[in-house]
């Protein structure tokens, strides 16, 4: 079946079914990454740039860090993904110790939006915008980095890629993914600058060590 | 078109333009305008990118074919659907047949231009289908009843006393005037329609024809969640947003935030290729990807005016115009405003019904040095005069050739600097043949061109003398 639209680009361009593609134009060289110790810190400080709070962090500490931040942040409902690392570092059994009420990361929409924490990991992190990158699956549901107000996000030195392209070079068969840079943030209303207007209000970042 | 496009009266409408609108709309671009400095001068690269970014739209429009093929075959590959709409007409169809044939009632809008092309929002609300936009500025605006006067901060022309008193009426509560309580009202409301819509739509940013990605970039979180919550998500995006592969998606996403509001990268960028694989990852069930021509393959004929197609919708250019920022976007009577829209819309409706609009502008030439992706804008604005003024002819008018060879000499003495000197002293001589007072009048073939319409005034090689002495003044005072 003939598509008509493509029938009048090539008729516009003056080309046929049987033109060649042209070579693309060859990009830039992506940035290399310096010293792992450079790149932590240069990816912390991006966060912080963007009102994210960022830390670094050893797993004995996270036990105290948690009660800070449902004592900070007065966390009644959060939700977890269910990754073999998140579940190792014990944060569901520390949750429900300092007695938060656990949703499950698959619950429906409506129990999910009632969270007011949802503690992801990251798959890549680009140190050049303090992004967190994140990938999609049951275990690792689209809405946990997306409803709840708080996002902790809790990452490692391995996920720290030099630049997009490296990510994109990895992850490009995935059947989605988001970028996370920052809260979310809106200045629609007489340009002043206002944090989670959809997305997350406050967004924590621990880099464990 | 099968529609008769309105006339786009610009001179009236930028005559009736509110005080209020210019203000606000200068607060908003010098912000943007200073974000952008700032990020530009952290890359040293910048003008490399620049020059990337527009070599692979120009190799992207003039392989529009191979890529739109290749994408629509990986878009249903990953079990996604694609639709083609010729017209805004078939777009609004298709898109209403999607919303029908599932039972839609409620439907929630991520800010999308193409949407706003096509005026889908009637089209929804005629078949009683409810649709709302969620960028907080697209809500207040359409709270309001009024369209965008700018393409980032759509309801920047709006001061904080009006939309809560705006708020207060619509929503039948009593909202402060804090900018920050506003915005926590807006989600509490807009987070029940998210949770219940039947249906998402977005725009979209750029479609990577390598794996039939659709790429989103928000900061808000609106287009997450329209992307995420309802089990259907329908795309409506221009066939201009098709782009080779991720690897040149690195280039456009270096360049868009950072030349549209001085941001890196803006809060969320999604990757979305088909729907979701499994029952507990979130996203929609059903994906449809419906992509829209309405005129943009004819466009594709002018070979001046195509570079429009390389646009990535920053808003740049309309933030560094000094017409834009005296007029705002209303003026531009079409959904997309600023210089990018006086050289869209003419193409788009054609350069009778939008005669106006590439007079619209100073030529001052400070769009095309901020564009990201290098558009002669000022040259598409004189090519698109003279279509206006010769019937919407592509091709470059014949010149006879005395006019070209003076042309040619003319070009050749203005460069040197010894001619111009030259030259300058020597043209005074013809003054006592042609001089009626100060005028020169009657010039013989083919200077009789421009003195039959209009005397010269006489040559005097003064300014250089002129420019000395000024330049002498000038040193004495500031010492």
């Amino acid at each position: 079946m003939t598509n008509p639209i493509i029938e009048n680009i090539r008729h516009s361009l003056g080309r046929t079914a049987q033109s060649p593609l042209s070579l693309r134009p060859a990009i830039y060289e992506p940035r290399l990454p310096e010293s792992i110790d450079a790149e932590i810190e240069r990816f912390l400080s991006e966060v912080k740039k963007l009102s994210g709070v960022s830390q670094k962090l050893s797993s004995p500490e996270i036990d105290s860090a948690l009660k800070t931040l449902i004592t900070d942040q007065n966390i009644r409902k959060a939700t977890v993904w269910e990754t073999p690392h998140l579940r190792q570092l014990g944060i569901a059994e520390i949750l429900n110790s300092l007695g938060v009420e656990l949703v499950s990361p698959n619950a429906n929409k409506h129990e999910m939006a009632l969270c007011d924490l949802g503690i992801t990991e990251a798959d890549y992190l680009v140190p050049e915008t303090g992004t967190l990158v994140l990938r999609s699956s049951a275990e690792k549901p689209r809405a946990v980095s997306l409803l709840p107000r708080v996002h902790l996000a809790i990452v490692r030195p391995e996920m720290l890629r030099g630049d997009m392209h490296q990510v994109f070079a990895e992850a490009k068969d995935s059947n989605y993914l988001v970028f996370i840079t920052g809260p979310s943030r809106t200045a629609d209303i007489e340009l002043t600058v206002t944090l989670g207007v959809h997305g997350p209000k406050n967004l924590y970042v621990w880099m464990l060590r | 078109m099968s529609e008769t496009p309105t006339y786009i009266g610009f001179e009236e409408y930028s005559e009736h333009v509110p005080p209020c609108i210019p203000l606000a709309v200068q607060q908003a671009t010098s912000r943007f305008v200073g974000g952008r400095a700032a990020r530009v001068a952290e890359l040293p690269q910048w003008e490399q990118l620049r020059q990337i970014g527009s070599d692979i739209r120009q190799h992207t429009i003039e392989n529009m074919d191979v890529y739109l093929t290749c994408l629509e075959e990986k878009v249903e590959g990953a079990g996604g659907h694609v639709h083609w709409a010729e017209t805004a007409e078939d777009a609004r169809r298709i898109v209403l047949q999607i919303a029908q044939e599932n039972n839609v009632k409620n439907v929630v809008k991520s800010k999308s231009m193409a949407t706003e092309e096509i005026e889908l929002n009637h089209a929804l609300e005629a078949a009683g289908i409810e649709a709302l936009e969620t960028d907080l500025g697209e809500y207040i605006n359409q709270l309001a009843g009024t369209g965008p006067s700018h393409i980032i901060v759509p309801a920047v022309h709006l001061k904080k006393e009006e939309i809560a008193a705006l708020f207060s009426e619509k929503l039948d509560i009593h909202a402060p005037t804090d900018p920050i309580e506003l915005a926590r009202i807006a989600r509490e409301v807009l987070r029940e329609k998210f949770l219940n819509a039947g249906m998402g739509i977005s725009g979209g940013n750029f479609l990577i024809a390598e794996t039939g990605t659709l790429v989103m970039v928000t900061n808000e979180g609106n287009g997450r969640m329209c992307t995420t919550m309802p089990d259907l998500h329908v795309a409506l995006v221009g066939i201009d947003k098709v782009i080779p592969d991720w690897e040149s998606l690195t280039v456009f996403l270096k360049l868009l935030a950072r030349s549209a509001t001085g941001q890196k990268l803006s809060t969320y960028t999604q990757f979305i290729t088909g729907p979701r694989r499994a029952e507990g990852e979130f996203g929609p069930k059903e994906f449809h990807l419906v992509l829209l021509d309405n005129g943009r393959s004819k466009i594709l004929k002018d070979p001046i005016g195509r570079d429009v197609l390389k646009c990535i919708r920053c808003g740049a250019c309309a933030n560094v115009c000094p017409v834009y920022k005296n007029v705002g976007g209303f003026a531009y009577g079409s959904f997309i405003s600023g210089p990018i829209g006086a050289i869209l819309t003419p193409q788009m409706l054609g350069t009778q019904a939008a005669r106006e609009l590439p007079y619209a502008s100073t030529l001052c030439g400070a769009c095309a040095d901020v564009c990201p992706v290098k558009i002669p804008i000022p040259t598409i604005l004189r090519h698109l005069r003279r279509r206006v003024a010769e019937g919407d002819a592509f091709a470059l008018p014949t010149i006879s050739t005395p006019i070209r060879v003076t042309a040619m000499l003319t070009s050749l003495a203005l460069a040197q600097n010894w001619m111009y000197r030259l030259g300058a002293r020597l043209l005074p001589i013809i003054n006592p043949f042609f001089r009626k007072n100060n005028w020169l009048s009657g010039m013989p073939y083919p200077l009789n061109r421009w003195t039959k319409v209009r005397p010269l005034p006489s040559f005097t090689a003064k300014f250089r003398r002129w420019w000395n002495v000024r330049s002498a003044k000038e040193t004495e005072s500031t010492r």
